[in-house]
């Protein structure tokens, strides 16, 4: 009889247990009845209080199937998958690294770990609002994986950019030497800390803190905005003097600022307390199509503006794959 | 934020956060509109554009859409430069060992050798346009001419038949330098039509 030989936990070590959805920020413990507080306030009556019970989805995500005599969670497997994306833009320089070419690193580093990093963030807060959208919490550990993925990539960029960028001032000038990449340089000082303490032990240090301080990942968040919106004139950059080609003939698309706003509109607004509590009363009255079609036309945006930052990724990753860095 | 009903929403089960997302929704669906009616006039903005920008179709070395006059320079500046180095470090061997060192003094023209026939390749590959293309084959001739002069010289037996090869092949050299110059100039000079 097929047995999981590794244990019976194995198959889910990164899936589960310590990064399910944390309670949203105004989570209070539901006041006893009888007490003035609970008679001014009935508690939970939006659904944000309390751990919704588990879709079908979920459901059907926990069950196991056979795989070459060891039972594996679907859940584990789609998380593999969603999660394989995460480590391309550093696959993309691996060759630049090993073959130690510095005009590669120079040209396109920025680009490729850059934009990687910024796609990394996206996902990973991009989980917040699938989950108030579906109800579904299967793929919350992709938060973390995001998370760390996005630190590593971004790192990656510090320190490639600290060694071969062409700015006067040493490596404090080639980090921080214009405004823009100081930007960068404080997103990268702050993920450093979030991502030592994404951990369950840090996690348990750091109790009731432990949230709070990886909130300042929306710190990070806004200080893209800021790295962006300098890097290309406010927006208003495109061709030789920012995104895109010299002859690009769709310039808006390729504004990195642009995509940047697309994107982010989708995240913050899902992300309001309001606005969920609206998503949690029509999926209660059962008017979940209500919610899909409010939601259609902030999500087409959102794709629009990934898609844009995925064929960036991919076109200046493939060039810096093939040491034939596109400096656009 | 709070969950009361938005005063100014007019009807009951309108809330605050159902105004915000109704807002944001009618915003994106603007948006989403207004860049798919931009979609329609790539076409002709990347021509105009293309035209505009002095780009050379042609001139693609990382599969980029657009080089122009300056890429196109930076790029063949960035490949002479190495060859050009190497040439000068090896031309500095053999002058040094000349004299004394047959051995060590072939080996710098092996070197050479080698350090030409690369340059000959890199710029045989080098995706010249047409005008410059001409001019180009010049010197890949010119070059060629002097790595095969460089290869017998590196054949010799003795440093006084060695020492005989240096008049011949600084002319080979002076003939590399005129059709360099000439190429470096069409390339650095705006495109014929640019």
């Amino acid at each position: 009889m097929a047995r999981n030989t590794v244990g019976p936990r194995a198959d889910q070590a990164w899936a589960t247990d310590y990064y399910q959805p944390s309670p949203p920020a105004d989570t209070r413990p539901a006041p006893r009845p009888g007490t003035p507080k609970a008679a001014k306030k009935p508690a939970s009556d939006h659904g944000l209080q309390r751990r919704s019970p588990k879709s079908r989805v979920d459901e059907w995500m926990e069950a196991d199937f056979k795989f070459g005599g060891s039972r594996i969670k679907r859940k584990a497997v789609a998380l593999v998958l969603l999660g394989l994306p995460a480590p391309v833009p550093l696959f993309f320089m691996l060759p630049a690294l090993v073959t130690l070419n510095s005009n590669t690193f120079a040209v396109s580093v920025d680009d490729t770990l850059g934009t990687g990093a910024e796609i990394c963030l996206f996902l990973c807060l991009l989980v917040t609002p699938m989950v108030t959208l579906t109800g579904q919490h299967w793929f919350v550990p992709l938060r973390r994986w995001y998370g760390i993925m996005m630190a590593a990539t971004s790192i990656g960029d510090a320190v490639a950019a600290s060694i071969t960028d062409n700015f006067a001032g040493g490596v404090f000038g080639r980090l921080a030497g214009h405004v823009f990449e100081l930007m960068g340089f404080l997103m990268v000082m702050l993920v450093i800390p979030i991502v030592c303490t994404s951990n369950p032990w840090a996690q348990k240090k750091l109790g009731k803190y432990w949230k709070r301080f990886q909130r300042l990942t929306y710190v990070i968040w806004g200080l893209l905005a800021c790295h962006l919106m300098l890097l290309e004139g406010f927006g208003f950059e495109s061709g030789s003097n920012g995104s895109g080609f010299a002859g690009d003939g769709d310039a808006v698309f390729h504004q990195r600022f642009y995509q940047y706003s697309a994107c982010s509109l989708f995240l913050l607004t899902l992300r309001l307390p309001p606005v969920k509590r609206w998503i949690a009363d029509r999926q209660k009255e059962g008017r979940s199509w209500l919610v899909w079609v409010t939601v259609a036309p902030i999500f087409a945006l959102f794709v629009l503006g990934f898609v844009f930052i995925l064929n960036e990724e991919i076109f200046k990753g493939i060039d810096s794959f093939m040491n034939h860095p596109s400096a656009e | 934020m709070t969950t009361e009903a938005y005063p100014g929403a007019g009807r009951p089960g309108m809330t605050s956060g159902g105004v915000i997302i109704t807002a944001v929704s009618c915003l994106s669906a603007l948006l989403v509109i207004a860049a798919l009616v931009y979609a329609t006039g790539i076409g002709q903005r990347h021509t105009a554009a293309l035209a505009a920008a002095d780009c050379e179709p042609n001139l693609s070395p990382s599969g980029q859409q657009c080089t122009t006059q300056p890429m196109m320079a930076a790029e063949y500046a960035a490949m002479l430069a190495p060859a050009g180095q190497q040439l000068t470090t090896d031309a500095a061997a053999y002058t040094a060992n000349e004299g004394d060192h047959l051995a060590v003094a072939e080996a710098a023209l092996t070197a050479e050798v080698a350090a030409e026939r690369a340059l000959g390749r890199s710029l045989a590959a080098f995706p010249f346009p047409p005008a410059i293309a001409r001019l180009a084959k010049g010197l890949i001739q010119a070059n060629q001419a002097r790595a095969g002069l460089t290869a017998e010289q590196a054949a010799s037996s003795s440093l006084t038949r060695l020492r005989s090869f240096n008049h011949q092949v600084q002319l080979a050299d002076a003939a590399v330098q005129t059709e360099m110059k000439l190429v470096l100039a069409a390339v650095d000079a705006p495109l014929p039509g640019g």
